[in-house]
């Protein structure tokens, strides 16, 4: 990977803008490619891999087309909300680009042996290919929008190849789990990309990164930079899985190894620190600091001590990832430009060691049947490549010089000890964590080493010999890392690998903050020739790493009960308690409102509506008119009899005696109808009281005829119920009645048998100016002819879906 | 220019559900009058569509009686994206009930209530009569009534009871209310009540805000907000596949559009009335408190009911209550931010187009699932999407739509909600929505899990295949999921210019088209 950027113009200040065209041929092709899979797959079959492979290695090429390049291209996407379909091209994006489509030919290539005979192969290698194009499309956007869609696009592809062998249950856990933590922490980064484009004004991350300190103080105007910041960090970290969302990351390995090689190790969790090398130019300050060296170096310490509890291959892997993160985050957390130094070769450093080691850990569980450290040992004589590139990678992971992680670590001792230095304090937490942290990992990085060293366990049967496809590339990443850490050397000796320390410098320059604009791409690594705080604090670190392997089962005697005592630190319990608890929640939630009873329900309504009006009525402080309209005596008579017949309807014994008193009410009505001079009205309200009675009793007939008890409370809150209902309308009528606006029916009266030709204006009303009502009502009176039709139909049919 | 073209659309499908009465003893004749008429239908809308583009009103005066003395349809942006979402889900439900349904079933009344039931919802979204408002929901709520109860078996019927009591609880408080609007403002149509409010002393309109909140609530009952929202999971998993996708996908819009036309258009016109505590300001001042309380609960609740339920399409059901919830909470800020009136309005419409689309797929492939497997429980159900990858895909573009994953329709949903309550300061707004979120990914990774993963149980493995026409229709549907949320520009074009209704200015078209009696 180093040796394509030999003779790139990174130094050069005009660097041409990059072609929108490449950028959508780039990130489009692994897309189109996942399309085309299906059908490639039936042609091809387990050659599928090397389809795949191709295309990385298309997009590899394409990824080097654009190293040199730097600034967006955009086409307008949604132009109201100025979301555009923009990219952005700068080193950072160079350097994860290139790792999500080199690491993607080498894992591909690796999938010809590892997956050979496996069923699910189209699904499997189209997912990948789509991650690999959600991935270049994070690393490449040049708009939050577009960013945002790639992230959770890479979220998804995860949750699918996590589950790809959904027969298990840990699968399915683990999918669901990842899905959870990865996609939910992308939607409060998603806030936290609205917050910045409504204050920016634009959700163009291009423009932003052209004025990082017009953007800040945007920000810092509004008053909005610590909630983006840890808007943007939950997203990051969740993604990245630091303490306390990293409790996917370990399941997530019940994923088939290449996938965890190539996302959960190389490339989707580095999407997660590749944002915050992103948005660094523009956040970078006092709370950056603050929230990420702490949450990185805190992440770096736990994981590694969780790591040394691992018990088989990969979940130590994934342990030790997200402790590796932790320190990518805790680099891009220092203010200054070692810290950017840090994270950026450690991006490239990690992502050559561990994606090889996942290989390592892949070939081992494929041909020697099992990953648990108790049923392995001396597997150099079976598999001397593979140990040989094992011995490379874990030394590089537990910074020994001269291997390539050595020195990235050893700029993380540095930024610490300045940092440390300059703040004083509890600032010195930083150096003494990292150290802490760094013995762990190399314990544990022995700790792998010893499966293929020592002792041969009687119980391990036969081991086959991998076959090229799968060795090769762990091969090729070890030869990568190898380089890198001769580099190292040659430095000290005057002649340093300039490509690698240029490109580096390139990328340290875009995650650089305005402070630092100016500073220039002067990255250089080399064994250390004299002794420096930072070299002092490399020596403890791998002094105590020694001490902890020699001490192995203490030490680990003494983690394990370290997590005894603390299972906190192991997190699981959260996201458990969460599903657990809402699960929960839900049932109870559930049956604690859907009783099933009808009156509930009708209750609730009515109490939800009287609370709403009534809150009108209040706020607006309505007058209730106190001086009624005066009664007749007559009507009087026939309210009083209407509001005892209802009394008496609810207090009835048993249907029949409610049915009747109800229709007391109905009749009474009828006469207020005929007394309020509205015969028509009246007939009508006789028709409907008459034929409502009637059919009552005929159904009262199939009921029971008793009523269940009523409990007391219940009968006292539907009592209260009731007075407000009865309350809501009478205020209502009366406020209504009360007003005497120009109503519209003085133009019914003057126009009826003018215009329309009728004498009844009821009727004409009806019939004439409000046809289109008539006809809904009339279509109702159809409907439900029709649905007892269906009712009767269909119930001797008893036909069910 | 005429506006006749208005009542088209209501015509069109009064007409196929009357003739699908008259032919049901033919039901080859039947089914193919029906398919012609859905398709009739969309084309009058694309139709008016055309005519109403990009921010034209149509006025029609039924029976030539002008407004506001006789009753007015208006067709303006508004009405047009609701339309438009009713007229691409409609005719690809009613291809799939074609194959869903038993002959007789079909036969005796499911085309006509179908029918019925656009004829409802399309006459709400044109009418701009406030008491005419009230005989479309009637009609709506009929249908609905003869759909959930079209099994006729004990769940059915008693889902459909509750359903009705509930809803004529809900039409008597709409009457009330639509009678005492009469009594205070004098008018029942609503671009008269607009201007009514505009001119009206704040003596006089007191009354109002009380009597719009009433009407809220019966909006709130059809839109299954909570506390209204019992009637919804019982009635949403009794009805069968086809029917609820229309019942979700457009006939619970009809109340989300009611809140938007009845409280942004016409009550907002009310002058400064009110104060109350801390509050003071325009009667929308007063929405913005009460559709947030709504629109949350339902968030919550819907949310987190819908995670552990049994089946399939009860966890749809519920997630629905929450669903809406999202359409509403942009609402209840636009209410408060008179400046984010537009903003909020196309929020709530572009995520009511996302629920639209997404809700109708996932209960079809529901259907699909419950007619091949027999079931729905996921307890029984597995390994389908080793079974039928195409469904699976289906499903899941529905369900990450639900989610709001890019770049399919629902992520633009969510964004545009997550921006009114950014631009609003909502901080809480924001919260509610953020935990809503989280519930929606637990619930659709739940279902997915039990019922697309996991080891194929015997049920699945003895399915029959799967009805092509219908998976057609479903990956239809998921097609123009995607197709919205790619080619978003021109949608959220035309969801701001719906939403611009809800400005003074849009507010003003609107008047002058309606009571100027022709074209604005």
């Amino acid at each position: 990977m180093a040796t394509f950027i030999l003779g790139l113009p990174y130094d050069s200040n005009v660097q041409p803008t990059p072609d929108l065209w490449v950028l959508l041929a780039l990130v489009g092709l692994p897309f189109a490619a996942a399309a085309a899979t299906p059908l490639v797959a039936r042609a091809l079959g387990n050659r599928t891999a090397y389809y795949a492979a191709a295309v990385a290695a298309v997009c590899f090429g394409l990824v080097v087309t654009l190293a040199g390049t730097h600034g967006g291209a955009a086409v307008s996407w949604v132009g109201p909300l100025s979301v555009s379909l923009g990219f952005y091209v700068d080193g950072l994006a160079t350097l994860v680009g290139a790792l999500a489509s080199g690491v993607g030919v080498l894992v591909f290539l690796y999938s010809a042996g590892y997956m050979r005979g496996e069923p699910g192969q189209p699904k499997y290698y189209a997912t990948m290919l789509a991650f690999m194009g959600s991935m270049l499309g994070v690393v490449y956007a040049g708009d939050l929008v577009v960013l945002f869609c790639f992230w959770e696009l890479t979220s998804v592809a995860s949750f699918l190849l996590v589950g790809h062998y959904s027969d298990r249950r840990d699968s399915r856990y683990a999918a669901r789990k990842a899905m959870l933590v990865t996609v939910g922490g992308g939607l409060f980064m998603l806030v936290g990309f609205v917050l910045l484009a409504s204050t920016v004004g634009t959700y163009s991350l291009a423009a932003m990164l052209a004025e990082p300190a017009a953007t800040r103080a945007a920000v810092e105007r509004a008053g909005l930079l610590l909630p983006i910041l840890s808007l943007v960090g939950i997203g990051a970290a969740t993604k990245s899985a630091q303490v306390p969302f990293h409790v996917w990351l370990p399941d997530a390995m019940a994923a088939p190894t290449p996938v965890s090689a190539f996302l959960h190790s190389a490339t989707m969790v580095k999407a997660g620190v590749f944002l915050l090398g992103r948005v660094r130019p523009i956040l970078v300050g006092d709370h950056w600091t603050e929230i990420f060296v702490a949450l990185g170096l805190c992440t770096m310490l736990v994981a590694a001590i969780l790591a040394v509890c691992a018990s088989e291959l990969k979940e130590l892997l994934a342990y030790s990832t997200v402790s590796h993160l932790g320190l990518i985050v805790a680099g891009f957390g220092f203010t200054g430009a070692l810290g950017s130094e840090t994270a950026v070769f450690h991006i490239l450093n990690h992502a050559a060691f561990k994606a090889a080691l996942f290989l390592v850990a892949g070939i081992v569980a494929h041909e020697a049947g099992t990953r648990a450290f108790d049923d392995l040992g001396g597997l150099r004589h079976d598999l001397p490549i593979t140990a040989a590139v094992a011995v490379v990678a874990a030394l590089g992971m537990g910074g020994v010089p001269p291997f390539n992680g050595f020195y990235s670590k050893e700029l993380l001792f540095e930024a610490s000890y300045e940092f440390a230095h300059h703040a004083g304090g509890l600032a010195w937490l930083a150096p003494v964590v990292a150290v802490v942290g760094s013995v762990f990992t190399l314990a544990y990085s022995l700790r792998f080493l010893a499966v293929f060293f020592g002792e041969r366990p009687d119980t391990l049967g036969h081991v086959h010999r991998a076959p090229w496809s799968m060795t090769g590339p762990p091969v090729a990443l070890a030869a990568i890392a190898g380089v890198i850490g001769l580099g190292g050397i040659t430095a000290a000796l005057g002649a340093p690998l300039a490509p690698v320390e240029s490109f580096v410098g390139w990328v340290v320059g875009a995650t650089l903050g305005p402070e630092a604009a100016g500073h220039a791409a002067s990255f250089h690594y080399y064994l250390p020739t004299y002794v420096s705080p930072a070299v002092v604090m490399s020596a403890l670190a791998i002094a105590g790493g020694i001490v902890c392997y020699l001490r192995w089962r203490t030490v680990r005697w003494a983690t394990r009960g370290l997590l005894g005592a603390l299972p906190v630190l192991r997190a699981d319990g959260w996201y458990d308690g969460f599903v657990y608890g809402a699960n929960h929640a839900s049932t109870r939630v559930q049956r604690a409102l859907w009783t099933g009873h009808l009156r509930t329900y009708a209750a609730w309504t009515f109490v939800g509506a009287v609370a709403l009006a009534g809150f009108g009525y209040l706020a607006t402080g309505i007058a209730v008119p106190t001086a009624g309209p005066t009664l007749g005596a007559g009507l009087t008579i026939i309210l009083a009899v209407a509001a005892v017949a209802a009394v008496a309807a609810v207090r009835a014994p048993s249907h029949v005696a409610g049915v009747m008193a109800l229709s007391v009410v109905g009749f009474a009505v009828t006469v207020f109808f005929v007394l309020a001079s509205a015969p028509d009205v009246a007939l009508t309200q006789v028709v409907v009281e008459t034929v409502t009675f009637v059919v009552f009793l005929v159904i009262l007939d199939k009921l029971p005829s008793y009523y269940g008890r009523i409990e007391r409370s219940r009968a006292a809150r539907d009592a209260v119920i009731s007075v407000l209902v009865g309350g809501l309308v009478t205020v209502t009528t009366l406020v209504a009645t009360d007003a005497s606006p120009d109503a519209i029916a003085t133009y019914f009266v003057e126009n009826t048998v003018e215009q329309a030709g009728g004498h009844n204006i009821v009727n004409v009303i009806l019939v004439d100016f409000r046809g289109l009502d008539t006809l809904g009502e009339i279509s109702v009176v159809a409907m439900a002819a029709v649905t007892v039709l269906t009712l009767i139909v269909m119930r001797e049919r008893g036909e069910t879906p | 220019m005429t506006t006749n073209l208005v009542i088209a659309p209501v015509l069109v499908a009064l007409v196929t559900a009357i003739t699908c009465i008259l032919v049901r003893f033919a039901p080859r004749v039947q089914r193919t009058c029906s398919l012609v008429g859905v398709v009739a239908y969309s084309a009058t809308t694309f139709a008016l569509l055309a005519r109403v583009w990009p921010a034209n009103t149509l006025a029609y005066q039924v029976g030539n009686w002008r407004a506001p003395y006789g009753i007015t349809l208006v067709a303006d942006p508004l009405s047009g994206f609701m339309l438009t979402m009713t007229a691409v889900v409609a005719p690809l439900t009613l291809v799939y009930s074609v194959r869903h349904l038993k002959a007789p079933g079909q036969r005796v009344s499911y085309h006509t209530l179908f029918h019925f039931l656009l004829v409802g919802s399309t006459g709400a979204f044109l009418t701009g009569d406030l008491f005419n408002l009230f005989v479309w929901f009637e009609v709506t709520l009929m249908a609905s009534y003869g759909l959930v109860a079209f099994y006729s078996g004990r769940d059915g019927t008693l889902a459909a009871t509750r359903y009705v009591v509930l809803n004529l609880v809900g039409s008597s408080l709409m009457l009330l209310a639509v009678g005492g609007l009469y009594g205070v403002t004098g008018t029942l149509n609503m671009a008269d009540m607009a201007r009514w409010l505009a001119a009206a002393s704040p003596a006089e309109a007191t009354p109002v805000l009380g009597l719009s909140l009433l009407l809220l609530a019966v909006f709130g009952l059809k839109a299954g907000l909570v506390p209204f929202q019992w009637w919804v999971p019982s009635a949403y998993a009794a009805a069968p596949a086809p029917a609820a996708a229309m019942l979700a996908g457009v006939a619970k819009k009809v109340g989300v559009y009611a809140v938007i036309r009845v409280g942004f258009v016409v009550f907002a016109a009310a002058d400064p009335t009110f104060t109350l505590g801390g509050l003071a300001g325009d009667l929308l001042a007063a929405y913005g408190p009460v559709l947030f309380a709504l629109a949350g609960a339902s968030i919550l609740v819907g949310g987190l009911a819908a995670l552990d339920r049994p089946t399939f399409e009860e966890t749809l059901a519920y997630s629905s209550i929450g669903q809406v919830g999202f359409i509403v909470l942009p609402l209840a800020v636009a209410a408060a931010v008179p400046d984010l009136r537009t903003v909020g309005v196309a929020a709530a419409l572009v995520y009511a187009l996302n629920h639209a689309l997404a809700k109708p797929l996932l209960f079809l492939v529901g259907g699909l699932v419950e007619d091949a497997a027999g079931t729905t429980e996921l307890d029984v159900l597995g390994g389908l999407a080793g079974r039928s990858p195409t469904l699976a895909g289906a499903f899941l573009v529905g369900g990450l739509s639900l989610v709001g994953i890019p770049p399919l329709a629902g992520f633009f949903g969510k964004l545009l909600v997550f921006r009114a309550a950014a631009l609003g300061d909502a901080t809480v707004a924001l919260a509610v929505a953020v935990a809503g979120a989280v519930l929606t990914i637990a619930y659709v990774s739940r279902t997915w899990n039990r019922a697309f993963w996991g080891e194929r149980t015997d049920v699945v493995a003895s399915m029959g295949a799967l009805d092509p026409v219908r998976l057609a229709v479903v990956v239809a549907l998921a097609g123009c999921i995607v197709a919205v949320g790619v080619g978003f520009g021109p949608v959220y074009g035309f969801a701001e210019a719906a939403g611009h209704v809800a400005t003074g200015p849009g507010r003003d078209a609107y008047v002058r088209a309606v009571l100027g009696g022709g074209v604005a």
